[in-house]
């Protein structure tokens, strides 16, 4: 006979472990520290993980990490806007696939890149507002590609 | 008989090339294109022989000696009959097989002709191509010239000679589509008998052309986000600040403004902003329905946020008692891309409308005047010297929508950059066709902006590091590797490989109380002791004497059904 135990395995079920899934809180401290697509990925788990992946905390911490200051105020601000989930999809994760990859975890970087998405993430905001279909960031769907050839007649004739 | 010829085989095939579309119909007409000619019912029969004639070459490739031999009794078969050649192929090498004695033309000559023809087709094509992009341009210039001389019979002939070059060209994309727009204006110019103005369409249109421009290159995205940063800064330290648009369209500039003023460490000022923007022809108070969606945007992020509407067809009918700027709050203007309509022309007498407007805009005491204009010489009087830089200028324009395009995904995009094109078509048909006071368009170079500033008694402000890596950072999220931001004198550019296109700069007046502070290089600031003004910058009494006696009937400032005072108590 065992007794049930939410926190603390006892003694005698060092057999059984401790589930992850048990804890959903500690499972939200941890997937916190993930980048965003492994939390895409961490998304489809399984349906615990799904809903835990939803949470704006773990979205939050990752917008905000190497980032300082001003937390609780900038949260208000970007769940009014709509979330940090949603700004990483539209926005965040956009501007932090192009940056070239050396750069992607200089503090530096990702405090403008979060300023950044935020102004764009709010013209959002204020176009779905409008209820007009909502187009600013569709540039952001765009692949870049640096290798894009021009012929050379043109850039012959536009040559001052 | 030697090798088969190159030139015969090269007249031959382009001979046998443009005959194909008026052929006998049963001609295959792809092809053709590619220069062969076979017949449709022959295809199949065509397509198993060189199968077979595959498998024997790479059968028989260790024999090229028999490759190297041709018989001195070769007869040539053009090759773009590819029934008959493919049967004399097969006769050759896999003797076998029941055909004419027909020998083919030397493996060489054959090879070369056979593989490179198609890509010495396009490479033609491609010179031609670019013979007819540099004609066309020598035809605008000889035209414009016409037209500055007043030969108007010449001009008339070039265009006609230029609109049937267009028909070779393709217009889909460079030289051909801009030249296209140009032809288009010169028509206009030329043989439209009212004047241009007459049929450059309502402000609602403009308003629709200006978003899918915003939508579909980054200028003025850059122009925006380079404004905000300069006026934020500016703010950095006040509680209640003023912010005058000179031209609101659909306010995108502001929600960044209203969010970062959110974020701000210290916590938000109370903000107003005014807007100044056409009166609406319907009825319909747009201005006003902009103000109601900025107001609920900044109370969801609880700013304090005031709107108000002032409507006027032209900045030199706006008043400074219209914007009711209260003492004590630190104020901003804001002008993306309208100034340069204040301007007449350079050889005309007496005071431009930019100088009564820049000296009310000093008269304000604004903390900041954020400048974007379009980084051209448009406003030269003589008309050959302005299509010239015109052309040049949104011939580079027009180039950098095209990249955008063709890496673009969706349909909606794909529109957005079509209609953007209307929008730089409308402005290439008023630098083109308007003369004097109706021609609107009259860009000025950044240099000459900064020179009027000065004289105007304005000071101009660093725009700063932060502003400039905003820029850059921007840049990298749109396609097209030709986008280069660089700072000049505290401004920013923004142009298309090395070709500065649009210029953002910011000024104060230079009679300020406080002393000159440092230009802080960080977002987060010291703070910055506010030296209140104590007295209203406004003459409030030249302003009324002015009231009573003038008609001010092209501007309403829409105060009875427009304001929108939504002041939230925090």
């Amino acid at each position: 006979m065992e007794t049930q135990c939410d926190d603390v395995p006892l003694e005698h079920d060092k057999g059984k472990g401790f589930s992850i899934n048990d804890n959903a809180d500690l499972l939200a401290e941890i997937l916190s520290r993930l980048d965003g697509r492994s939390l895409g990925v961490a998304a489809c788990v399984c349906r615990l993980w799904s809903g835990v992946c939803r949470r704006d905390t773990v979205w939050e911490a990752l917008c905000t990490r190497h980032v300082s200051g001003g937390a609780a105020a900038a949260r208000a601000v970007v769940a009014a806007l709509g979330g940090y989930r949603r700004l990483y999809r539209l926005c965040m994760g956009p501007v932090l696939e192009r940056l070239p990859p050396a750069r992607r975890d200089e503090a530096a970087h990702l405090s403008l890149s979060l300023s950044l998405s935020l102004s764009l993430f709010s013209i959002d905001c204020y176009e779905r507002l409008g209820g007009r279909q909502r187009s600013s960031l569709l540039f952001l769907r765009n692949t870049v590609d640096p290798l894009v050839r021009r012929s050379m007649a043109r850039k012959v004739i536009y040559r001052r | 008989m030697g090798p088969y010829p190159c030139g015969s085989a090269a007249t031959g095939w382009e001979g046998g090339r443009s005959e194909a579309p008026c052929a006998a119909p049963e001609i295959d007409g792809l092809l053709a294109g590619a220069g062969y000619r076979v017949r449709s019912s022959d295809l199949c029969h065509v397509a198993q022989r060189l199968e077979r004639l595959e498998s024997a070459m790479v059968g028989s490739s260790g024999n090229h000696v028999d490759f190297a031999h041709p018989a001195s009794d070769a007869v040539h078969y053009n090759p773009s009959d590819l029934a008959a050649w493919v049967d004399s192929m097969l006769s050759e090498l896999a003797p076998a097989d029941p055909g004419p004695a027909r020998h083919a033309p030397a493996p060489d000559a054959w090879e070369d002709q056979i593989y490179s023809q198609p890509q010495r087709a396009v490479a033609a094509r491609m010179e031609e191509e670019e013979d007819s992009g540099i004609r066309l341009v020598h035809l605008l210039m000889s035209s414009a010239d016409a037209i500055q001389r007043g030969d108007v019979a010449l001009a008339g002939s070039l265009i006609d000679e230029m609109r049937l070059l267009l028909t070779r060209v393709n217009t889909g994309f460079g030289i051909g589509k801009v030249a296209g727009y140009f032809v288009d204006a010169l028509t206009r110019r030329l043989f439209s008998a009212s004047s241009a103005a007459a049929a450059s369409g309502s402000p609602a249109e403009y308003e629709i052309l200006y978003h899918h421009f915003y939508e579909a290159s980054p200028y003025l995205k850059f122009a925006h986000f380079t404004a905000n940063q300069a006026i934020l800064e500016a703010f950095e330290g006040h509680d209640r600040v003023h912010v005058i648009d000179f031209s609101l369209m659909h306010g995108l500039q502001w929600p960044a403004l209203i969010q970062a003023l959110a974020l701000r460490p210290g916590g938000p000022p109370a903000l107003r902003l005014t807007g100044i923007g056409p009166p609406s022809p319907d009825g319909r108070d747009s201005l006003r329905e902009i103000g109601l969606r900025l107001a609920e945007l900044a109370r969801s992020v609880r700013v304090r946020f005031a709107f108000r509407g002032v409507a006027a067809n032209r900045l030199d009918d706006v008043r400074p008692w219209m914007l009711q700027v209260a003492p004590g709050e630190a104020v901003a203007v804001n002008s993306v891309m309208q100034l340069h309509r204040l301007l007449s022309d350079p050889d005309s007498p007496g005071p431009a409308p930019i100088d009564s407007v820049l000296a009310w805009i000093r008269g304000l005491r604004p903390k900041i005047i954020t400048v974007v204009e379009q980084e051209a010489d448009h406003n030269k009087p003589g008309f050959l010297d302005r299509f010239t830089e015109a052309l040049f200028y949104y011939s580079t324009v027009f180039d950098s929508l095209e990249a955008g395009r063709a890496s673009c995904s969706g349909a909606q995009q794909q529109q957005s950059t079509a209609v953007a094109e209307v929008y730089l078509q409308r402005e290439i048909r008023d630098i083109v066709c308007c003369e004097g006071p109706d021609r609107a368009e009259r860009h000025e170079p950044l240099m000459r902006w900064r020179a009027r500033m000065i004289r105007a008694g304005l000071r101009p402000v660093h725009l700063g590091s932060n502003a400039f890596k905003q820029a850059r950072m921007l840049l990298t999220l749109f396609s097209g590797e030709g986008y280069c931001v660089e700072e000049v004198d505290g401004c920013l550019t923004l142009g298309w490989h090395s070709r500065p296109l649009i210029a953002a700069s910011a000024w104060r007046a230079d009679d300020f109380d406080e002393d000159a502070r440092p230009i802080p290089d960080n977002f987060i600031f010291n703070s910055i002791s506010n030296t209140n003004e104590s007295n209203s910058s406004i003459n409030n009494n030249a302003a009324m004497l002015r009231r009573r006696n003038s008609n001010n009937n092209n501007s309403r400032s829409s105060d009875s059904s427009s304001q929108q005072e939504s002041i939230h108590g925090m």
